[in-house]
């Protein structure tokens, strides 16, 4: 063997040129349920909840839902049939899209409920922060492998400067669910390369005094930082049972519906709590508590489950990615989904504040189907990406 | 060389096991979290929830919105809603005795519907067949027809009485009547007509209650089960029977109307436009309504003291439309005064309609139909009897708009079509001549002008400047050698089929050919042989309609003079002539100008494109206007007198008379005239049923409501003198 220009064939292979190159891009069969077990779950769910809610069409949202699954598993076949390490030259481009188009949302955005989040297009109103949050994954995880090598308070200030740019930006929107993802995403990534704990601490530090200055030290100053609604929203899980009509309100009716769920659930027919709208937004955000109300403890049990299975399944991809990039990827992607399972989950079943984060394959919503259907083939990819490396090293990875 | 580091798969160091254990473990206990929260929520205190839910009284209440207000071309309020004190019925609270009694007495209404219109049909097929065979009336066919006529004109169905057993029913209902002024029965026969009508629907019983009625019955609910007592919007129209037949109605949307498209994101209950530009323009008219909610206590009483969120309502735009108040009060003077007129030729007139239109781009100007209602009635509750009033032949039916839904021959006013069409096809020239003897023969047949008038050599402008039947008769002849050509152009110019006017309910009226004539002798043939009647006979007619023989010569010889089969509306005939005016555009007449906000600024503008377009040379344009031009200019002009002196000359009007022979019955007057202007170009059509000749009634009547369009003053009711058809 030599370093030089040119490596010596053992007699018994042909030259590498001439053996046809096959590819085994395996699937993850188990993502590949969690993810179409979750789909379904959300259809029923939706046609149960929203059959009277646009007069005269009851398939209204399952219709729509639908269709976004079905473009979501298109995208999510052909991202995985492609190396996601290609990616990492982009880091620009993904970065300056990101940006790009949240800043476009200030420009053109209709503002809905006074937030400006989304983009009309015809037949679907898209929503940038939601595809941000795969962008920022993407391009971070290519800034920390650049600088692998030194990995210093240094390089854990730069990124985090990269991840609360757009974090700000979104929080304008206002937005907050969101940009609370970006950064938990942006944390899994450091925590994954390495960034020694002690960063960690001075980074939950630094967040607690800021935090303490947002809420505490700024009104009494009168500078507000957040919206009176966002502060509401965020307070109300600690005194749930105050005034109807507020954030609180729409907690307690959504424990409400939960619970009175029992184990099997009252059926589609018996639950007043979604039919009678007493829940709010329950094919979007409280879609969760429409599966407590109508299949009970069995049916929220059931989705719970395929969650758990896709966050393993991810933090298993994660352990075999072929490089440091695909086990960043795999590491940002499942702590990001799992930030927003438990936030969503938490928020309906009162033991975190309401914040419009929506659940991942299970609310209605096409910009976050898509995204999530987007980020499960990149998981995909670095899945059948370690898998094809194996291969050509002739050696089995581990089970799958 | 080797992968560089970056790119290097990095083996599993103990380090990133180590966090990715970390990793796991987080997940597990947010899991866990979770689950154990979903346990202590679902099993351990389900029950309590479940009670909870059902506890959970919050209920929506609808604040109604009220619609926007419909306007003329200079903002002129015809349309305006006001809020009325109403007591209404809930059909919900009301015994399933009496809604059984409504099903009942609407089952039999339906069917007394469906023979008054079966005698209706047969009715028109008698007297169609009257026209073609001339007036020979035995004794038996005109019993059979006074019968025919009583059978059709209107329907009594009788409403059943109160069913018995129902005590606590009937004295609610005296109670409330004894309260409100009105009778028991009254309330009663309201109540099945109204749950007849719409079965989904509170039924008014009445409207403006007085004060202290409305808080008599406010304040004792619990004595009047099943009664509404609520102020609610009602449209109102300030000029009454002004154009009434425009506007439509509102009412309830029916389950049915809730799956339309048209009417997505409306609520049951909501009332929605119905006929008219209400129909038409209801999704810029309707508001959005808003809402409270509201907490309902264990009694089922509101707690207004804790109402939880509300939204206020919305009002509907405003809607301008693209007709003039003035020029629409003026013209129904005018058709007013041409009846009165045509009353003291002793001609039984009694309804007419009429249009004016700008005809570069079909903005309805004046749109009206006599005799009219006051459109204020169908803001209260309406008994049957008074709708069919409003419905019957024998007042002159005034919910029918005949400018749009009214076909009829037209006469002469269909000159100029037979004339463009024989210029245009080559069966005339602009300078060629015919001779008129005063009569036209063909085969047996005689066709005669009117008065037997005789008018010599004549050319085509000369022939429309006196209107002679004879050299028309001699182009419907040879027209018909040549195919449908006069039928054709008609067609072009748009008769025979909607105008497309932004109106529900456009007649398409009857371009009448031969394919037309031979396809229905061949189902009369088939029928009669099928029903073994003997044909043209009396039984036949009744029972296969009334065309009893083939096309031939002489229907396109009638055609080409306005007579016969010809069947269309004077909205129809005000279309034909813009087009011939403003050289081939084929207008979509429109009534909707803009929708505004409640200020008044617009907030859309409507633009009506023109729906097709006709070719024709500018000379034979030319030929004809020049004939039009003569006959209200010239001596011996059909409508000459009648535009004497108008305008002091300096406004040329082109203009024909009309005049339909109908059997059995006085003449029909009509008018169809054009005056060009820079800016105010008008097309005006006037129609006068049993009105005598045109020149006699309808002529003057467009010459009253041109002076109102070019503001000329006061102007005279003008009678012409001029017998000529």
């Amino acid at each position: 063997m030599s370093s030089a220009g040119h490596t010596i064939q053992p007699a018994s292979e042909p030259p590498a040129s001439l053996v046809p190159r096959v590819w085994h891009l395996r699937l993850d069969p188990l993502l590949v349920c969690a993810t179409l077990g979750l789909v379904a779950c959300s259809l029923v769910a939706i046609k149960g909840s929203t059959a009277d809610d646009v007069a005269g069409q009851p398939y209204y949202y399952v219709e729509r839902q639908a269709l976004y699954a079905v473009v979501g598993l298109v995208l999510m076949y052909g991202i995985s049939r492609f190396d996601y390490t290609r990616m990492r030259e982009l880091k620009y481009v993904t970065y300056g899209l990101l940006i790009g188009s949240i800043v476009l949302v200030f420009a053109v955005a209709t503002a809905t409920r006074g937030s400006k989040r989304w983009i009309e297009l015809p037949f679907f109103r898209f929503q940038p922060s939601e595809l941000g949050k795969l962008l920022l994954i993407l391009a971070l995880s290519s800034f920390i492998v650049d600088r692998m090598r030194r990995m210093g308070r240094d390089t854990t200030a730069r990124v985090m400067l990269l991840a609360l740019l757009p974090a700000m930006l979104v929080m304008a929107q206002p937005d907050l669910g969101t940009s609370l993802v970006y950064l938990v995403g942006v944390l899994a990534l450091l925590f994954v390369a390495g960034a020694p704990w002690r960063h960690f601490v001075a980074l939950f530090a630094l967040a607690a005094v800021s935090i303490a200055l947002v809420l505490a030290v700024a009104p009494r100053l009168g500078v507000d930082v957040l919206k009176p609604y966002q502060v509401q929203r965020l307070t109300a899980f600690l005194n749930p049972s105050g005034d109807p009509g507020t954030a609180g309100y729409q907690q307690q009716q959504s424990r409400i519906a939960i619970g009175s769920g029992e184990k099997t659930g009252r059926g589609v027919k018996n639950a007043t709590q979604t039919g009678l709208n007493f829940l709010p937004e329950h094919h979007t955000d409280f879609i969760f508590a429409v599966v407590g109300e109508t299949f009970g403890f069995a049916g929220a049990a059931l989705v719970l489950s395929l969650y758990a299975l896709l966050v393993w399944r991810g933090l298993h991809i994660l352990t075999v990615a072929k490089n440091l990039y695909g086990a960043l990827i795999a590491g940002g992607i499942t702590v990001m989904l799992l930030f927003q399972i438990f936030v969503n989950v938490g928020m309906t079943v009162g033991i975190m504040p309401i914040t419009g984060v929506p659940a991942p394959l299970l609310s209605f919503g096409g910009s976050s189907m898509l995204v999530t259907f987007m980020a499960v083939g990149f998981l995909q990819s670095v899945h059948a990406q370690a898998r094809e490396t194996a291969f050509r090293k002739g050696r089995a990875t581990v089970f799958q | 060389m080797p992968p560089s580091l970056e790119e290097r798969r990095p083996a599993i160091t103990p380090q990133l096991a180590l966090r990715v254990a970390v990793l796991g473990g987080v997940a597990f206990v947010l899991f866990a979290i979770v689950f154990f929260r979903l346990w202590f929520l679902q099993v351990l205190s389900g029950e309590d929830y479940v009670t909870q839910a059902r506890e959970n009284r919050v209920r929506k209440v609808k604040i109604e919105a009220p619609r926007g207000d419909i306007v003329d071309r200079n903002g002129e309020r015809l349309v305006r809603t006001r809020v009325a004190p109403v007591v209404q019925i809930v059909p919900g609270g009301v015994p399933d005795a009496e809604l059984k009694a409504a099903d009942a007495y609407r089952v039999a209404r339906s069917k007394a519907e469906t023979r008054r219109l079966a005698a209706d049909d047969q009715l028109r097929a008698l007297e169609r067949t009257r026209r073609a065979k001339g007036r020979r009336a035995v004794a038996r066919r005109q019993r059979e027809r006074a019968r025919l006529r009583r059978a059709a004109s209107s329907v009594h169905v009788a409403v059943p009485p109160v069913p018995a057993g129902e005590a606590r029913l009937n004295s609610t209902y005296r109670r409330l009547g004894s309260v409100l002024g009105l009778s028991a029965q009254g309330i009663h026969r309201r109540v099945i007509e109204g749950i007849a009508e719409a079965p989904y629907s509170n039924v008014t019983i009445k409207t403006d209650v007085a004060r202290p009625a409305f808080n008599y019955l406010k304040e004792r609910k619990d004595e009047f089960p099943g009664v509404a007592v609520e102020k609610l919007y009602l449209r109102s129209y300030p000029h009454k029977t002004l154009g009434a037949q425009l506007f439509g109605t509102l009412r309830e949307i029916s389950p049915d109307e809730l799956k339309l498209k048209k009417y997505r994101g409306v609520d049951p209950g909501t009332r929605i436009g119905k006929d008219g530009i209400e129909e038409t323009y209801d999704r810029y008219l309707r508001g959005q309504d808003g809402y409270t909610r509201v907490i309902i206590n264990s009694l089922g009483n509101r707690d207004d003291r804790r109402a939880v969120s509300r939204r206020e309502p919305q009002q509907g735009q405003r809607l301008r439309l693209t007709l003039d108040l003035g020029l629409e009060r003026a013209a129904n003077n005018a058709l007013k005064q041409a009846i009165a007129a045509a009353n003291r030729n002793f001609n039984p007139a009694k309804a007419g309609a009429y249009v004016a239109m700008d005809p570069t781009d079909g903005s309805v100007l004046a749109l009206g139909s006599y005799p009219s209602f006051d459109a204020n009635v169908f803001a209260k509750p309406l008994s049957q009897g008074s709708f069919d009033k409003l419905n019957s032949e024998a007042r002159g039916a005034p919910l029918f708009n005949r400018a749009i839904a009214a076909a009829y021959p037209t006469g002469s006013t269909f000159k100029p079509i037979t004339a463009l069409a024989s210029l245009q096809e080559g069966i005339l020239t602009p300078t060629q001549t015919i001779f008129d003897n005063g009569a036209f023969k063909l085969g047996p047949q005689t066709f005669k002008n009117a008065r037997d008038a005789r008018f010599g050599l004549l050319s085509l402008p000369r022939a429309l400047q006196v209107s002679s039947d004879v050299f028309f008769y001699t182009l419907g002849e040879r027209a018909n050698s040549r195919g449908p050509i006069i039928q054709r152009w008609a067609r072009r110019l748009g008769l025979g089929r909607p105008t497309g006017i932004d109106l529900p309910g456009e007649y398409a009226g009857l371009v009448p050919d031969r394919h037309w004539r031979d396809a229905g002798f061949a189902r009369y043939q088939r029928c009669v042989k099928r029903e073994k009647v003997p044909a043209q006979t009396f039984a036949a007619l009744q029972k296969c309609g009334g065309i009893e023989r083939p096309w031939s010569t002489g229907d396109n010889v009638n055609l080409a003079v306005g007579q016969g089969d010809l069947q269309a509306t004077p909205l129809q005939m005000a279309t034909a002539y813009s087009t011939i005016v403003n050289g081939g555009k084929v207008v979509r007449p429109h009534l909707a100008q803009a929708v505004e906000d409640g200020l008044g600024r617009a907030v859309q503008d409507f633009r009506t494109p023109a729906r097709r377009h006709v070719q024709f040379s500018k000379l034979n344009q030319q030929t004809i206007l020049d004939g039009l031009h003569r006959a209200t200019s010239q001596t011996g002009g059909t409508s000459a007198d009648v535009f004497q002196g108008f305008a002091g000359g300096k406004l040329p009007v082109y203009g024909k008379t009309g005049t339909v022979e109908r059997p059995g019955q006085p003449d029909q007057a009509w008018y169809a005239c054009y005056v060009p202007h820079p800016s105010r170009p008008i097309v005006v059509v006037v129609t006068v049923e049993k009105g005598g000749f045109g020149a006699e009634t309808a002529a003057p009547a467009a010459r009253l409501i041109l002076s109102n369009w070019f503001d000329l003053g006061k102007d005279k009711f003008k009678v012409g003198t001029s017998k000529t058809r």
